[in-house]
């Protein structure tokens, strides 16, 4: 009985330490990286698909840390070279556009089509009442 | 007497039918109509357009319901904003007022769909040639019990505040009750009594008759993408036989100066849709190669053959297309 209670012991002891809260590192969400350039793949006029019916092959819009820049230009959110910035780098819904003098807002979609992020804005160019939609896909 | 009886006797599984019919017959008996309506063939833009409609309800059943009414209009007049409507009847005491329903709420038995959107599915635009119309629906501010076998007088006077646009668009009006919604027609009516004239200011937006060019958006300003559409299929034109048609078109700046592209190139050439059907996508900033300062007010345009000696303009004769850009 001697010998079999410090066996006991240390049995319980093992039990008791061998078991600790397992530390498990919240994944953080990543920031959304648009740098780069990117191309208009889908064009919408109040819900008309234009994009086969006008020209938007040569319109590109290249995104660096914090600016941008316009190539052939056309109808856009902007008609000018700025800055850009997500309301929230890690869940962004809008996406701001400044220039010198003012600065535009677009609603933002991000979503996964074949595999690769594409980038839906929303905006009104000339008429309020007139809404576009482009959809860009970088461009490789 | 005797005969039904004898009828019945021969074919006794017939019995059945009966309180079925009389059911349906219970059923179908509910309706309400739009019997007349007083409305004035044109008003002057900007003034308000008083309509009244007389309608009879007749019911079978018990129903407790608010009142709906619906307008048929430009966009552009804002009746959700602009449009008052009121009623009298029968079983009422006095001007009964009605409120706007909210977009996006839906309609009884409507799957989903809401007002606007389930009156231009079910009842449809009255013809009118631009998309730029819009149903907008009214809700008493009450719901009414009726009883069954009774019929009710109700008088709606409407009236709305027209735009200063100079337009003609077909004005549509439907009734029905927030219970049974437009789930079977004898629960709702409908009337459109033709096309109604504003003498407004601008451009005449037709909204009644084809025309043989239209410029899409209506509204638009000179950083928009403006689509240019010719319907030769309209009237004949001296290009009914043209293989190729372009646009030609002068820009009048709001400084007074004019810019003019008439070539016959790829910037000006029209899309064939077929039956002499035509169509071109412009963003008119870049097709006049605008600077900064310099923005469009109007256009005159015409429509021309591969060579540019044949030219078609306003109602297929000399005088150019107008457009003005401009927003609601």
């Amino acid at each position: 009985m001697k010998k079999i209670f410090p066996l006991q012991c240390l049995l319980l002891m093992t039990l008791l330490f061998a078991c600790k809260p397992e530390r498990l590192a919240v994944p953080s969400e990543p920031l959304k990286d648009i740098k780069g350039s990117w191309q208009v793949i889908k064009a919408t006029r109040n819900g008309t698909d234009l994009t086969a019916r006008f020209d938007f092959s040569k319109f590109r819009i290249h995104f660096s840390d914090s600016t941008y820049t316009i190539d052939s230009l056309l109808p856009f959110i902007v008609s000018k070279n700025g800055k850009w910035a997500f309301d929230d780098p890690q869940y962004p819904f809008y996406l701001s556009f400044t220039i010198p003098d003012s600065t535009a807002r677009s609603p933002l979609l991000y979503p996964v089509t074949g595999g690769q992020r594409n980038i839906i804005i929303t905006f009104s160019p000339g008429c309020t009442a007139n809404s576009y939609q482009y959809t860009l896909k970088r461009v490789n | 007497m005797k005969k039904i009886k004898k009828y019945f006797k021969e074919h006794p599984s017939y019995w059945w039918k009966v309180p079925g019919i009389i059911l349906l017959l219970v059923i179908a008996g509910c309706s309400i109509t739009i019997d007349s309506i007083d409305q004035p063939a044109s008003v002057n833009g900007g003034d308000i357009l008083p309509v009244t409609l007389h309608v009879t309800i007749n019911t079978n059943d018990v129903r407790t319901a608010k009142f709906m009414v619906a307008v048929l209009v430009p966009k552009v007049w804002k009746a959700a904003q602009n449009g008052v409507i009121t009623f009298t009847s029968d079983l009422t005491s006095g001007d009964q007022p009605m409120t706007v329903v909210p977009a996006g709420t839906p309609a009884p038995n409507g799957n989903g769909l809401d007002w606007p959107t389930y009156l231009t599915q079910k009842i449809g635009n009255g013809g009118n040639l631009l998309n730029e119309y819009e149903w907008v629906a009214f809700y008493s501010n009450s719901a009414y019990s009726v009883v069954g076998n009774k019929t009710y007088t109700v008088t709606v006077s409407i009236r709305m505040k027209t735009s200063v646009d100079n337009l003609q668009f077909k004005l549509g009006y439907c009734v029905a009750n927030s219970s049974d919604g437009l789930s079977d027609p004898q629960y709702y009516s409908s009337y459109f009594p033709g096309c109604f004239r504003v003498n407004g200011e601008g451009d005449l937006i037709d909204f009644c008759n084809p025309q043989l060019a239209v410029v899409d958006p209506r509204t638009s300003l000179d950083n928009d993408i403006v689509t240019v559409s010719f319907d030769g299929g309209v009237a004949p034109t001296a290009l009914d036989n043209a293989s190729q048609v372009y646009l030609c078109v002068k820009g009048y700046l709001t400084s007074g100066d004019s810019i003019t592209v008439c070539s016959q190139n790829a910037d000006t050439k029209m899309e064939s849709l077929g039956l002499n059907r035509w169509r071109k996508d412009i963003w008119p900033r870049g097709l006049f190669h605008l600077n900064e300062e310099q923005h469009l007010a109007r256009l005159a345009y015409y429509f021309t053959d591969a060579t540019g000696t044949i030219k078609v303009g306003y109602g297929g004769g000399a005088d150019p297309f107008t457009y003005t850009f401009k927003c609601q």
